[in-house]
């Protein structure tokens, strides 16, 4: 591995002013969660920093604290803990059940929500360091080769696919995210958190160099809410999302009042289908409608030479995950 | 930064880390096979490469050393602490190979920075025995033909010892769960999870902290296993 | 020797046993090749080249060698050495001449770089960081070359060339011809023929991924170099050591203990073992090299791909009357075995052809990996045969009962044959009747399947050597060069050695895995161990049984030392073993999951002398065939010729959640041959695995997955 330096701030402000001395000082700063993917990508000098700004060391940022009727989730709290969390389990079924899914135990029991939204693709090309947007470089390599694992909606000039299962659950609960930075504070909704290639093909979220997401704010769950996470996996564990579905059905006894359908996998951005979430509002959900939903998830897709299975695959896992979801007991 | 904060254990780290080298001089050539355009020239840039003094308490041990910013806690635990019995499949968080426990939790230690466990509890598969006294786990490991190489066995006894810890009568459906994230490439999964089923149906499956092992080890030779072929 | 018709019980042999270094093993002290630290020891890196083909022009390493600490760099400029291994005419690997021979000889670092991640200059450093840093600061100028990644295309005629005469890899006579095997005359069988049926089938470059990477240590004191490295043969990566670089054997003493996995990876030397020799030397001081994991899976080797065109004559009551193969196998830019598809030799048909072109590509190279050429050749016949089965309107099973093989190459005879009994023991354990349906006959969307496929196996007899030492303390210290790779030899040994001397087990120590220790073994390669090396430790044992008989037991200080190095045959019969596996799948027609629910291995391996260990191994085979059918693929990028998929993340190594239960029946037997009736047994799990997935997938969905891996994609794109 290249040499770096450590640093452990003992809190946010510290943590900003260490990148920025960094920065000053003409070095890279990488901000470390979890670090598990961090440290991959360091010891394949696709990240290079000089110092690392370990938020660990930082007190009271893994923490899920009750917050004008919802909750303030720490970005620093672990997978696990996010997973296994009674509240989040009960209210926010959907997170829990994302953050289960995320890799392995061995990186859910370091690995932060904030890494975990946070993270760089998983694209093969970016991973192997080619030359491609992500790395700096002027194409996208998905394009003409092997691009089985790319987006088919919201592409272009890059293909990415955005690998995060917590970013998808966040978006589909309405969450505002926190962002600290150099000019402090400011909070953003969740869909405005990510960016699409066309509007910047360096990076995938609206973070600025020296910027982090300290939290994220979940309004309270009305009555009647339900939600899930369902993710097709390439093998039973430790893939990221070939397709996945976070669905909320806020439901007033068999009637959808409203609905959030965002999917995972499909898009450089978790990508919300208004079209389905529109169809199932005020409406009994029946198999004909879920079928209908499902169509309407993927109603203007654009696959590439070899990702045209995602089309009917997440036609398929919509239409199954809010008909599991409706008729749930 | 924290360069050197204190060399408490300085000297023992450049011993351990193979830094302190009998003057490389270059031995006699393979005649004929080689040339020797490229030697190194004399001297050369030195750089300082940061290191920070941490703390760690290495199965109830505890170790005060120097680590370079850079290691892993697996490079640490096996090149400068020798417990080699951690080992490192992928050095990147995919295998499970170098699973340790890290404050009680399994843990990639190759995707883990030394100076991220500063103050931390760390428990390797050096640290189940007590004495001969092995793990409940590690008993039923042996019967069950658990290792075939071997090479993943010390993850797979980690993550198996995670999660009988914190459930001591789990399901097989659990067992595969907790221990998915580490690969076996012999495939030896049947095995494992008998294993780890077989051994959380023993009266100290959940605690096995040092010392609260009660069995002894079989016999290192002929143990009789309880597996039976033809089936299983 | 007898051929008992049943089987007698043993006293030691049979049982299930515990391994004899289990407890080593489940508490970290057993010693891996990682594990060695010598004093004085520097790191070694190697830097690859980022090319699929290219003519390095000029290197320059002066900024590397500024490092305070590097000690050394090598490149094709400074070192010549010839990794013999490498790349063999004909592929045949453990024969010397052909080695010389060889016209594409691979050197440690190649001008032109032929592969990506084919070694371009290593650094010896005094840690582990600052040689890869080294590494990076080593200027490479490269002219790119045009490369070509498939084994078809690479045989066109406007393929770029890797090798001046072309890409067709030469035969052990170093003649460019394809290798051909023939019976009858397939052209006269097809005329006869009711029916003919063709269809292509290909597979992928399966890398053996075994847990432990490459990685070696090497120290010259004086003139003899000592190598710890994990090797699944001590004996033949010593002597291909000392040939590569030019001393006498005696001069290399190679040790390995323990070792994590190989599955074929691990054979002979490598070139990262001659590197750190060359390294060691020029410095004068030990060199660790190790490998990282992507390094291992483009610089070692695996499996290679295969392209095959099949072509069956059947008539019309189902019986076999041509049989056809066309074939094309990658083995990436140097031949480092065979690659041979094996398979069609297997049924009873008069007229068979095969004609397998062995093809450079600008791939990572290919070689050895459990079962070499069996898993995918087997997965092409035997679907083959199954969709002609269908196609005949015949039950797969009555299919192959009327079909499959009954005398080795039709004529000659087994040492003994339970391939029947394999597959009716097989299909009614199994349920075939019962679980059979229609292809695609569940209404869905997930729908169950069943297959099923047979193989049979060379269970080879040869050389070997054991030496076992008898003190006045009742010790019996066995002396044998086998490695334990993780199929159990040191045990195997033990047992032998205590059945065969009538002691207990506890009574028998082994010595194993050191040159300058141990006699000859073939190595953990073959499935050859148990029966080549067991045989040699019953011919000891009966050696010192006789010494004991004139000499009386040994006392004080003396002791009796047996040896036996026999070269035993099957006299003119052929040994192989044979097995059947059952297999219910579910396919979600809508997502693309295919789920292994129910996985029945029948196996004849002879006389079982571990049912612990054998179960394990038959497990372990089967489960990885279940990942080459449904997962693996060194997916490479066609723009740049730059593989995506290295390691277990990119590969879909089978985890826990993927692995089901694999249940194992043994039909015992014994042959009179082998140790007790041992036939092979490692490489028997994984041979037919392949194929039966791939016909239950065809019974579930009703279409016929003829590429693999079987993943998602391919099914919906199947069903679209």
């Amino acid at each position: 591995m290249k040499t770096f330096t450590n640093t452990n701030p003992n809190s946010l402000d510290q943590a900003v002013s260490l990148v920025q001395q960094a920065r000053t000082n003409g070095q890279t700063a990488s901000l470390v969660g979890g670090g598990s993917d961090l440290l991959a990508l360091v010891k394949d000098f696709i990240v290079k920093p000089d110092v690392l700004v370990n938020l660990k060391t930082i007190k009271g940022l893994d923490q899920v604290v009750p917050e004008a009727g919802g909750v303030h989730i720490g970005g620093l709290i672990t997978l696990d803990a996010l997973g296994s969390h009674p509240v989040i389990r009960s209210q926010y079924t959907v997170l829990a059940e994302a953050a289960e899914t995320v890799a392995t135990p061995q990186i859910r029991n370091v690995g932060t929500l904030g890494g975990n939204v946070c993270q760089r693709p998983w694209c093969w090309y970016f991973r192997n360091g080619f030359p491609c947007l992500k790395n700096g470089g002027s194409m996208c390599y998905s394009v003409g080769g092997e691009n089985q694992f790319h987006a088919i909606f919201g592409g272009g000039p890059s293909y990415i696919v955005h690998p995060s299962d917590t970013a998808t659950a966040l978006v589909a609960l309405g969450a505002k995210f926190r962002v600290v930075g150099p000019s402090g504070e400011r909070v953003v909704p969740g869909a405005d958190f990510f960016v699409l290639p066309r509007q910047d093909s360096t990076r995938e979220n609206i973070l600025a160099p020296g910027e982090l997401l300290s939290a994220v704010q979940l309004a309270p769950a009305p009555p009647g809410r339900r939600s899930t996470y369902n993710k097709v996996l390439d093998r039973e564990a430790w893939t990221h999302a070939v397709v996945s579905a976070a669905v909320v059905l806020d439901m007033d006894r068999e009637i959808c009042r409203s609905a959030s359908v965002v999917l995972g996998g499909v898009a450089p951005i978790p990508w919300r289908v208004p079209d389905a979430e529109r169809l199932l509002a005020g409406q009994r959900i029946t198999p004909a409608l879920a079928s209908k939903v499902g169509e309407a998830a993927v109603a203007g897709a654009q696959p590439l030479t070899k990702n045209a299975y995602k089309v009917p695959m997440t036609k398929a896992l919509v239409r199954r995950t809010v008909l599991a979801l409706a008729t749930r007991a | 930064m924290s360069k050197r904060k204190h060399d408490i254990s300085r000297r023992q780290f450049l011993e351990g880390s193979g830094a302190v080298l009998v003057a490389a001089t270059a031995g006699p050539k393979l005649s004929a096979q080689l040339s020797s355009s490229i030697q190194p020239e004399t001297g050369g840039a030195t750089r300082e490469v940061p290191s920070t003094a941490i703390r760690l308490v290495v199965n109830g041990t505890e170790h005060r050393l120097e680590v370079e910013d850079r290691w892993t806690l697996a490079e640490v635990l096996r090149d400068h602490l020798g417990l080699t019995g951690t080992k490192i499949g992928c050095n990147r968080g995919e295998c499970g190979a170098c699973t340790v426990l890290l404050d009680g939790k399994p843990v990639y230690s190759c995707s883990n920075l030394a100076v991220w466990a500063d103050g931390r509890e760390v428990r390797t598969v050096e640290g189940l025995a007590h004495g001969d006294q092995l793990d409940p786990l590690q008993r039923a490991f042996v019967e069950h033909d658990g290792p075939q190489c071997g090479f993943c066995t010390s993850g797979q006894l980690m993550s198996a010892r995670g999660l009988l810890t914190r459930n001591p009568h789990p399901t097989a459906r659990e067992v595969r769960a907790a221990m998915t994230g580490n690969i076996c490439r012999c495939s030896n999964y049947n095995r494992y999870v008998e294993a780890v089923l077989a051994a959380s149906s023993t009266r100290d499956a959940k605690t096995s902290d040092r010392g609260a092992g009660r069995s002894t080890a079989p016999g290192r030779r002929g143990a009789k296993a309880s597996a039976r072929a033809g089936g299983a | 020797m007898s051929r008992p018709s049943k089987l007698t019980p043993l006293k030691t042999i049979g049982h299930p046993t515990a391994r004899i270094d289990a407890v080593e093993r489940v508490t970290g002290k057993a010693t891996y090749t990682g594990d060695v630290h010598l004093p004085g020891m520097l790191y070694a890196r190697v830097l690859r080249s980022p090319h699929a083909h290219a003519r390095i022009r000029q290197i320059d390493a002066s900024k590397a060698l500024a490092l305070a600490g590097v000690k050394f760099v090598l490149t094709h400029e400074n070192c010549s050495v010839v990794w013999g291994a490498g790349s063999i005419s004909g592929g045949r690997q453990y024969v010397d001449d052909i080695k010389k021979i060889t016209r594409h000889k691979r050197y440690l670092f190649n001008n032109p770089v032929r592969f990506f991640g084919e070694p371009v200059a290593a650094v010896a450093a005094t840690n582990r960081h600052l040689a890869e840093e080294a590494v990076r600061l080593i200027n490479v100028d490269y002219e790119v070359l045009p490369f070509v990644l498939d084994q078809e295309a690479a045989l066109r005629p406007e393929s770029v060339k890797i090798w001046p005469e072309g890409n067709l890899s030469p035969t052990a006579k170093n003649e460019m011809e394809p290798e051909v095997y023939r019976r009858g005359n397939v052209e006269e069988g097809f005329r006869t023929a009711d029916f003919v049926f063709e269809d292509r089938y290909t597979t992928t470059y399966v890398h053996n991924a075994q847990m432990e990477p490459r990685l070696c240590v090497a120290g010259w004191e004086g003139d003899k170099l000592t190598l710890y490295t994990p090797t699944q043969g001590t004996s033949n990566c010593r002597h291909d050591m000392a040939r590569d670089l030019g001393i006498p054997d005696e001069k290399v003493r190679v040790i390995c203990k323990y070792m994590g996995g190989g599955f074929g990876n691990k054979n002979q030397n490598q070139d990262a073992d001659l590197i750190a020799a060359v390294l060691a030397k020029e410095t004068g001081a030990p060199v660790k090299l190790e490998l990282s994991r992507k390094e291992d899976f483009i610089g070692v080797h695996g499996r290679w791909p295969t392209t095959q065109y099949y072509k069956v004559g059947v008539s019309r009551d189902g019986v076999l009357q041509a049989l056809q193969l066309r074939g094309y196998s990658g083995m990436g830019p140097y031949r480092k075995n065979t690659g041979g598809i094996g398979g069609i030799e297997l049924y009873q048909c008069p007229n068979v052809e095969s004609v397998t072109y062995p093809v450079y590509t600008n791939r990572a190279v290919s070689g050895n990996y459990r079962a070499p050429e069996f898993p995918q050749g087997f997965f092409g016949i035997e679907s083959m045969m199954d969709d002609v089965a269908y196609k005949m309107k015949m039950d797969p099973v009555e299919f192959v009962l009327k079909n499959m093989t009954r005398k080795s190459d039709d004529e000659v005879p087994y040492t003994n044959y339970t391939l029947e009994e394999c597959i009716r023991r097989g299909a009614e354990a199994f349920e075939w009747k019962k679980r059979w349906h229609p292809p695609g006959a569940d209404p869905g969307p997930i729908k169950r399947g069943v297959g099923m496929a047979f193989m049979a196996l060379r269970s080879p007899t040869g050389q070997s050597s054991a030496v076992i030492r008898l003190d006045s303390n009742g010790r019996y210290t066995v002396f044998v060069g086998v490695t334990d790779i993780g199929a159990g030899a040191k045990t195997t040994m033990a047992l032998i050695a205590a059945e065969a001397l009538g002691v207990p087990l506890s009574n028998i120590e082994i010595v194993w895995g050191d040159t300058d220790r141990c006699p000859y073994s073939v190595g953990e390669s073959g499935s050859r161990t148990t029966d080549m090396t067991g045989y040699a430790v019953i011919e000891a044992a009966h050696d010192l049984k006789r010494q004991i008989a004139a000499k009386g037991l040994p006392k004080g200080d003396n002791v009796l030392i047996a040896s036996a190095s026999p070269n035993p045959t099957s006299e003119g019969k052929v040994r192989k073993a044979f097995g059947a596996h059952f297999v219910e799948v579910e396919v979600d027609t809508e997502l693309g999951r295919v789920r292994v629910l129910k996985y029945l291995a029948v196996q004849d391996s002879g006389r079982i002398l571990n049912p612990l260990t054998a179960t394990s191994q038959v497990k372990g085979g089967a489960t990885q065939g279940i990942g080459m059918a449904l997962h693996e693929d060194l997916l490479y990028d066609r723009q740049t010729g730059q593989p995506l998929t290295t390691g277990y993340y990119g590969t879909r190594i089978m985890t826990h959640l993927d692995a089901p239960e694999i249940e194992v029946i043994f039909i015992e037997s014994d042959d009179g041959y082998g140790p007790f009736g041992a036939k092979c047994i490692g490489e028997a799990g994984i041979v037919h695995a392949v194929a039966a997935v791939g016909n239950a997938v065809f019974n579930a969905i009703g279409r016929r997955m003829k590429d693999l891996p079987i993943t998602r994609d391919k099914i919906l794109g199947a069903l679209v």
